[in-house]
């Protein structure tokens, strides 16, 4: 079925205020997931993967630590990366002053993807990103490259998991004031989509309105449920007393 | 002290303090920017052409009508179904599940397909699903009394009794119009790039006013039908007399609460066009305009019909010191320079007079007014720069957000107040804490608290800490630091009221908002939800036009003629 922007964010809003976590800003994660959707790279499918986990989740702030050449190593205590990535980008680029380059190594999180609308507002700051991730689930390698002066990442896939030495839990993001050489990095994936593709869906997204799963959407609009109070005597009366008699 | 520098030409704009506070902004009037002049003003700049489409009701006046909507660009129909409905189901709440008129505005034509589906969706309103090309969704009730009232006269060949009307002011009332994205409609974000409708809720209003053609045109048929060769129209003033009237509950408040960039873009968009009349030159051909205007405030208030004491005390109070200030008018315009020196010296009266007042000044300057009305859009993002410390953060919250942190959140009374949304279609409420269910749930529209603590938070910390270190370690912080610093920075900011004490009153926050949309006649009907109207006074379709109709008035000649015509009948 089609959606709305305004009615996707509103629903996931609603539905990460019911969770009544502390950590995570409901509008910044509304706004990750309708980014993700309206891209087509199922946003709300991996918002209700994360829903099933968050309220068993910590709810507590991340550990980081600086390490020998300045980068960041950050401890999520297996929480979300959609409660936790903006106080970690903020404080990232706190530390870039003077710095042309800057590596976070985040550890024990989840819901990766979800980075991705956070990512794309680096942009606008004048840095170029790389991230990459390998997910254990569902086994697959991923590259994220946003240049400077682009709207949209360049994202490559690969099935192809070594798991050896490989951490699934983990995601390794770059900053730097310097683009990242696409074609080299890109090496060995087996699945491009361009920037370019994005963009379009994007666009099209905007006019057409934005597709989803209509069992995703059922799913995530159940989660949102939990923050609605049953009725009673006292809300029935609610918004005010029935109309007088100017009928 | 009411002023501060402001980057409004290098006058002096109000301090947010004054602008802000929320009786104040309870007593708001339309103005010239309100949503519903600017809409109708470009609508006669631009010759927008509507037309009736499609005629398809019984002799009842039951079933569907279009009207076609030409732009210079675009076309448009608004599609209204007219549905047979008990007079138990039809309530003013948004609970209810059926409404005697459900409409939609359509970019694009309508084919029978798109017919169709809007026939099996509209008139389901929240319970349906509508296409893209949906623009506005939303439903009314009649005032039976009203248009019994009307039809049975008009049949007959008589003019109605005025007083009817007057009581009311409206033959139908809308109790929704939605637009932006919900139930499956068109995002705001497609519109911005549609010259047409690219400022906030001007497709909302241009529905609402076609709407009311619709009722008189209603109104006209089903007299037709009743009485053949005998039925007239009716008179043209008071058509002209009747608008749209709606019925609105707490659902606006959090609206409000939860979009502070846009309240401050209204606000400060009308702080500017304001300042730029009240540093203006006082001069004598506008002492007549403004004597007119006062005293058509005057006479507005007058015909107003409320139930609600506290707004007939309102009301009766501005009635005597608008009569003051028009007999003193004369000598303080010769006593002063500037209008900002007649605003100084209406503040021996009420809220209700100055804001008369100040809409009044506003309608008297068209020139510098009007381009203000293109500045009501803005960015909503709520962000935090980089290189901020704890003392920066510390300091605009103590020069703009006094009125929260000097608010003691450990006294109940301060925390009386909890708001939820209900099942009852998601309905926001208020409950009383400690003694209804909900609190677990409540919403975070408790933005002096959560300033509150954040401000103690704040102050056990090391002032030069970077604030992005104070929100690694206290993450549950960022989102009411990134509004503070954002609306903190901006002209207006925030409505400064604490939403959870025991006499904060949500309808100053829903006058607000319905005054800046245009509405009229405020009649609250209770402490959580009121009755206005929209376009009353307004030009009709076929003679459109972008002159004033501030403060609509019962037409004399028609009342003279409806009254001697009542009693004969």
């Amino acid at each position: 079925m089609i959606v709305s922007y305004n009615e996707l964010t509103a629903v996931v809003n609603k539905a990460f205020l019911g969770m009544r976590r502390t950590c995570g800003e409901a509008d910044i994660i509304a706004n990750m997931v309708a980014g993700l959707q309206m891209v087509g790279l199922n946003g709300i499918g991996h918002f209700n993967n994360a829903a099933q986990f968050l309220t068993a989740e910590k709810d507590c702030p991340v550990d980081i630590f600086t390490t020998n050449d300045g980068g960041l190593v950050v401890d999520l205590h297996g929480c979300s990366l959609a409660c936790h990535l903006p106080v970690v980008i903020d404080y990232a680029i706190e530390k870039m002053v003077n710095k042309k380059h800057l590596t976070i190594e985040l550890k024990n999180c989840h819901n990766r993807w979800l980075a991705y609308n956070e990512l794309v507002k680096l942009a606008a700051k004048g840095l170029a990103c790389k991230a990459q991730w390998n997910n254990g689930s569902s086994p697959q390698n991923t590259l994220y490259i946003l240049n400077q002066g682009c709207v949209s990442p360049e994202l490559f896939l690969s099935d192809h998991l070594d798991l050896a030495g490989s951490a699934l839990h983990d995601m390794t993001i770059q900053l730097s004031v310097k683009s990242f050489d696409i074609t080299g990095y890109s090496a060995g994936y087996t699945r491009h989509i361009k920037s370019s593709e994005l963009n379009r869906a994007l666009r099209d997204t905007w006019h057409d309105g934005i597709l989803v799963d209509d069992a995703e959407w059922e799913t995530l609009k159940q989660t949102a449920t939990a923050l609605l109070v049953e009725n009673s005597k006292q809300s029935l009366k609610g918004a005010g007393e029935l109309a007088h008699s100017l009928r | 002290m009411d002023a501060r520098p402001s980057i409004c030409g290098g006058t002096y704009m109000r301090d947010p303090e004054t602008v802000m506070a929320p009786a104040r902004l309870g007593a708001m009037h339309q103005n010239r920017i309100s949503f519903v002049r600017s809409l109708v003003r470009k609508m006669a700049q631009q010759n927008w052409q509507v037309t009736q489409h499609d005629w398809q009701l019984s002799p009842q006046g039951f079933g569907h009508v279009i009207y076609k909507l030409t732009t210079l660009e675009h076309v448009y129909h608004l599609v209204i179904f007219c549905d047979e409905i008990a007079d138990e189901d039809r309530n003013d709440r948004v609970i209810a599940e059926k409404w005697d008129v459900t409409f939609a505005l359509v970019y694009g034509d309508v084919d029978a397909d798109l017919l169709g589906c809007l026939r099996a969706n509209v008139p389901l309103q929240e319970a349906g699903r509508n296409p893209n090309k949906v623009l506005v969704l939303a439903r009314a009730n009649k005032s039976v009394r009203v248009f019994e009232h009307l039809v049975s006269h008009l049949a007959k060949g008589l003019q109605p009794n005025v007083k009817e009307l007057a009581e009311v002011g409206y033959i139908l009332r809308t109790t929704a119009v939605y637009g932006n994205g919900k139930f499956g409609i068109s995002d705001f974000g497609w519109l911005e790039s549609n010259d047409d409708f690219n400022q906030s809720f001007s497709a909302q209003m241009c529905a609402v006013y076609i709407l009311r053609e619709f009722s008189l045109d209603w109104i006209h048929y089903i007299a037709n039908q009743q009485g053949g060769d005998k039925a007239v129209s009716l008179d043209v003033d008071l058509q002209r007399y009747l608008g749209i009237g709606n019925a609105t509950g707490l659902g606006m408040a959090p609206y409000l609460i939860n979009h502070p960039c846009v309240v401050d873009k209204w606000l400060s968009s009308r702080e500017s066009a304001l300042t730029a009349v009240l540093n203006s030159l006082v001069t004598g051909n506008k002492r007549e305009p403004l004597q007119r205007l006062l005293q058509k405030a005057l006479c507005h208030l007058d015909q107003i019909i409320t139930i609600n004491e506290q707004q007939q005390d309102l009301n009766t109070t501005a009635i005597v010191e608008l009569d003051d200030l028009l007999n003193k008018l004369e000598s303080v315009l010769l006593q002063i320079s500037t209008w900002q020196e007649l605003v100084d010296y209406s503040k021996q009266y009420s809220l209700e007079t100055q804001e008369i007042l100040l809409s009044c000044l506003m309608e008297i300057n068209p020139d510098l007014v009007d381009s203000y009305e293109t500045k009501m859009n803005c960015d909503e993002s709520l962000n935090l720069p980089s290189g901020k410390r704890i003392e920066d953060l510390l300091a605009v919250l103590e020069s703009r957000y006094r009125w929260a942190i000097d608010t003691d959140f450990k006294q109940p009374e301060n925390n009386y107040w909890f708001w939820y949304r209900s099942q009852d279609k998601e309905e926001p409420r208020l409950g009383v804490r400690g003694e209804e269910p909900g609190e677990d749930r409540e919403l975070p529209l408790d933005i002096g608290r959560q300033v509150y603590r954040l401000y103690h938070e704040l102050l056990i910390c090391k002032p030069n800490m970077q604030l992005a270190e104070f929100l690694v370690l206290h993450p549950q912080y960022r989102a009411i630091s990134r509004r503070v610093w954002t609306l903190g920075n901006k002209d207006m900011g925030e409505i400064q009221m604490n939403v959870l004490h025991k006499t904060a009153l949500p309808m100053h926050l829903l006058r607000c908002k319905l005054a800046v949309f245009g509405a009229t006649k405020f009649d609250p009907r209770s402490e959580r939800w009121v009755r206005v109207t929209f376009f009353q006074g307004a030009p009709l379709l076929n003679e459109i036009h972008d002159g004033e109709w501030l403060f609509p008035l019962l037409p004399t000649h028609s009342l003279n003629q409806a009254v001697a015509e009542g009693e004969t009948s």
